[in-house]
């Protein structure tokens, strides 16, 4: 037993004096005292969106669909921009935590265990300003556990191109699908070029991700388009939700969105205005982390 | 020292009393076709009079040296006064009031504004404010703003104060003015009187009705000495609305709109706001007429859902309010929103989004948002092309302003008063060299230039337009491919010069889907086309 060990063990048995010298004159009141029931708590945290129909679609289907996979576990939501909640609140009285009122909330009302899920596509700047939020609260509950961003290993990549690949239209000569991502400043951003290779590398020839805010930005993407010789692209969001970034700079009707850069270029263009979160298969990624998560730390080097 | 947001490529960071770049060059030449943003409001930047200024000075100068003397005549100081200027009672105070300012009023605070001479280094915190110097000729007083001044585009050159900074800020710039409105008198008094201790000139200004809005521009004409040309705009702007209101008032049937001003609870405005006023000059039934104001004084009036859609099928066409002071909900949130497929503009498509700057502050732009919603619910009628018909050959400039009609597109307004701080790939709104904006065609050629459908040029001093230039086959290709969406076909037809074509990709698609013709198997890109060519083939494209 490491030093560590003995201090979280001395901690823990601290922590059960504490609740149980607390508890004791309540307990000695009631006739039985009831045995402490693991509470828990599945908390999945997005930018969020305004559009009640493509947050139905996305957020509000992921999270059902994570629901369904922790029966356990009671759904909580969180969104991390305030500007969305606070529009929701002040136009729609809906009213979203965000993630440190979400985490409070749930320590207050003594769940024990707490599994977070992130719907971020990268490891960027969000989800790493999501876990300094939440580290507090790290000691607070007999298991914490968040899950990581969509593309978060190699599997990862393939396994989107896997789900990506069912929601593509047909390609046929000299068509290609050109996805848009965010892009961001973050070194994350590096996510989006190892995106356009692992799709290379599975065969995808004809399918590229770009960027707004990073790289690979639209004009490295045309230069793959011009040399494969592309005549028709279809554009589709690389984004959990198909929010303003698809509406307006994917999709838009003003120079600067992707739809008329391409078009002046002599692309024929057609738009999918269908968020990641719709995919099934996308989906299913974020179960497969949020389960990841749950599995005792240190597993793997046992293992080995 | 304040931050400048942007500085245009080819242009000097401008400094006081300098010519600045953008703003007052290249007066619009009457074109054949200055509809449908001509309506003869060309905003002439003009300067001070020096003459004038030194005058007024000297007289200052005189008053105040002559102050001590009591016995002096109060008669020569007025001489003046009489001239130009329309200080109310300078002619004719008794001797002891001879001190008085060469210029005064009352602002919209209720203060007693003296002013020994025009301003000349004005700090101003609003951004209609901003606007209206510049229209009134006086851009170049203006040393600082607030940072929703970027219209016209100069201002968003000038360095940015605000309200709720240290107003040692505002002192340190040394202006003679800071012009404000009640609206900041309220929200930090504390940082208006700190500024005028510092004895800086402080002037609330703020039309709350449409009523008062000629009001307020001569006091701006007053406190810049500018009148003349204040009322020169004046008679513009209400000639502007008049010709806009006669046009609309033939047509029928009238369609019936609802405004919406903000999102929560679905209100609307007051039957004197601005924006209703619009809706009756745009020839527009408001279903909101009677709504009453929220507060005492406020032109937002409640609505609510319950009453638009138990109105559903009379709404002809839905506009919303967009901008800074109400983000707004836009088209397709109001389409998804429960019960509104049952609003007959929902089920049509007819919803309108407008900036606020063009329909709720007191700006001279306010006639364009009329325009813009005549446009929208008589596009017909508004955006009629036979009037442009000739057989000369057509400039950039006419494409432009056949095109935005055409395609019936709002004309473009800067939405983020970010704008100028973030990077636009492709042309950046206002900086052509040769479109100033007050230009009687800058909307036209900016709506069509950012919609892609014509390509700017550049040269060593920046961006420009060349409106005089011609349209060759080639140019009218890419508008076209653009405006519409167009499959590729399984065969194509030769075209003997493709090679020569700037974007052979489009040329092949129009050319296969037959909406250009070639001429002995040649598509002749370099050909030039004329007004009525072009008028043919645009509404060739229409079933």
């Amino acid at each position: 037993m490491n030093r560590k060990s003995i201090i979280l063990l001395m901690t823990g048995l601290l922590l059960a004096g504490i609740v149980l010298t607390v508890y004791q004159p309540v307990a000695a009141a009631e006739a039985t005292p009831t045995p402490a029931v693991s509470k828990k708590a599945l908390l999945v945290v997005s930018f969020g969106t305004s559009y009640a129909d493509t947050r139905a679609k996305t957020i509000e289907a992921t999270e059902k669909t994570l629901a369904a996979a922790f029966p356990d576990y009671d759904l909580k939501r969180a969104f991390t921009s305030q500007t969305i909640i606070d529009i929701l609140k002040k136009r729609d009285g809906i009213e979203i935590d965000n993630a440190g009122q979400a985490i409070e909330k749930i320590y207050k009302d003594g769940y024990s265990e707490v599994l977070v899920q992130p719907l971020h596509v990268i490891n960027g700047e969000e989800y790493h300003s999501l876990l300094v939020e939440l580290n507090p609260y790290k000691e607070k509950f007999a298991k914490f556990s968040i899950g990581s961003p969509l593309l978060s290993s190699h599997e990862d990549y393939v396994a989107a191109i896997k789900a990506l690949d069912k929601e593509m239209p047909a390609r046929g000569e000299k068509e290609a699908v050109v996805f848009m991502g965010h892009g961001t400043h973050h070194p994350a951003d590096a996510a989006y070029a190892a995106m356009n290779y692992v799709l290379q590398d599975e065969g995808y020839t004809d399918v590229f991700v770009g960027t707004v805010e990073g790289y690979p930005t639209l004009d490295t993407i045309i230069k793959s388009l011009e040399a494969a010789k592309i005549e028709k692209v279809t554009l589709m969001p690389f984004m959990i939700v198909a929010g303003d970034h698809a509406q307006n700079d994917m999709a838009g009707d003003e120079e600067g969105s992707w739809k008329v850069i391409l078009k002046s270029k002599g692309y024929e263009v057609e738009t999918v205005l269908k968020g990641l979160g719709e995919m099934k298969g996308i989906q299913k990624i974020y179960i497969e982390h949020a389960k990841a998560a749950l599995e005792p730390a240190g597993e793997e080097e046992a293992a080995e | 020292m304040p931050k400048l947001r942007w500085n245009p490529p080819g242009k000097k960071k401008p400094r006081n009393n300098q010519e600045f770049g953008i703003g007052n060059k290249g007066k619009g030449t009457a074109a054949p076709f200055l509809y449908p943003y001509s309506h003869d409001c060309e905003m002439k930047m003009k300067k001070l009079s020096p003459n004038l200024v030194i005058a007024l000075f000297a007289a200052a100068l005189a008053m105040t040296s002559c102050y001590p003397g009591v016995t002096v005549e109060p008669t020569a100081a007025p001489v003046v006064t009489t001239e130009s200027i329309t200080a109310p009672g300078a002619t004719t105070e008794p001797e002891t009031e001879t001190a008085a300012a060469a210029i005064q009023f009352t602002d919209d605070m209720g203060n007693e504004i003296n002013l020994e001479h025009a301003c000349q280094r004005m700090i101003v915190l609003y951004s209609a404010h901003t606007e209206n110097l510049y229209s009134l000729g006086v851009g170049d007083s203006v040393i600082g703003v607030n940072s929703t001044s970027i219209y016209p585009p100069d201002a968003a050159t000038k360095p940015v104060f605000d309200y709720d900074s240290d107003p040692e800020k505002v002192i340190a710039a040394n202006p003679d003015c800071m012009l404000i409105r009640p609206f900041i008198d309220r929200k930090n008094p504390d940082f208006v009187a700190a500024v005028k201790k510092a004895g800086v000139t402080v002037i609330s200004l703020y039309p709350e009705k449409f009523n008062e809005f000629d009001a307020y521009i001569q006091k701006l004409g007053l406190m810049t000495d500018t009148q003349e040309k204040a009322d020169e705009l004046l008679k513009e702007f209400h000639q502007n609305l008049a010709a806009i209101s006669e046009k609309t008032a033939a047509i029928e049937p009238k369609k019936t709109v609802f405004f919406e001003s903000t999102a929560v609870n679905c209100r609307t405005v007051t039957a004197d706001s601005m924006a209703a006023q619009a809706l009756k000059l745009a020839g527009g039934i408001n279903l909101a007429a009677d709504a009453e104001a929220m507060t005492e004084g406020s032109s937002i009036a409640s609505y609510g859902v319950e009453k638009i859609l138990m109105n559903a099928d009379k709404i002809d066409v839905y506009i919303t309010q967009r901008g800074a002071m109400n983000a707004g909900d836009n088209a397709h949130s109001i389409s998804i929103r429960e019960g509104f497929d049952s609003v007959k503009a929902v089920r049509d498509g007819r919803i309108l989004e407008i900036n606020e700057k063009l329909i709720s502050a007191p700006t001279f732009r306010f006639y364009k948002g009329v325009y813009e919603i005549a446009r929208y619910l008589y596009p017909d009628v508004m955006d009629d092309l036979e009037s442009f018909r000739s057989d000369e050959p057509i400039t950039r400039e006419n494409l432009a302003a056949i095109l935005v009609r055409f395609a019936h597109k709002p004309i473009y307004v800067t939405a983020s008063s970010k704008y100028y701080q973030q990077e636009h790939s492709g042309h950046t709104y206002g900086l052509f060299t040769d479109v100033a904006w007050d230009d009687p065609s800058f909307d036209v050629i900016e709506t069509a230039v950012l919609a892609g459908w014509i390509e700017g040029k550049t040269n060593q001093t920046g961006e420009f337009f060349d409106k005089a230039g011609s349209v060759t086959r080639d140019d009218f290709a890419k508008a076209v491919f653009l405006l519409g969406d167009y499959e590729r076909t399984e065969s194509h037809t030769p075209i003997a010069d493709l090679d020569q074509v700037q974007n052979p990709k489009i040329v092949q698609i129009l050319v296969d889907n037959g909406v250009f013709q070639l001429e002995d198997g040649k598509f002749n890109p370099t050909k030039q086309l004329t007004v009525n060519e072009v008028i043919d083939l645009l509404n060739g494209l229409n079933p």
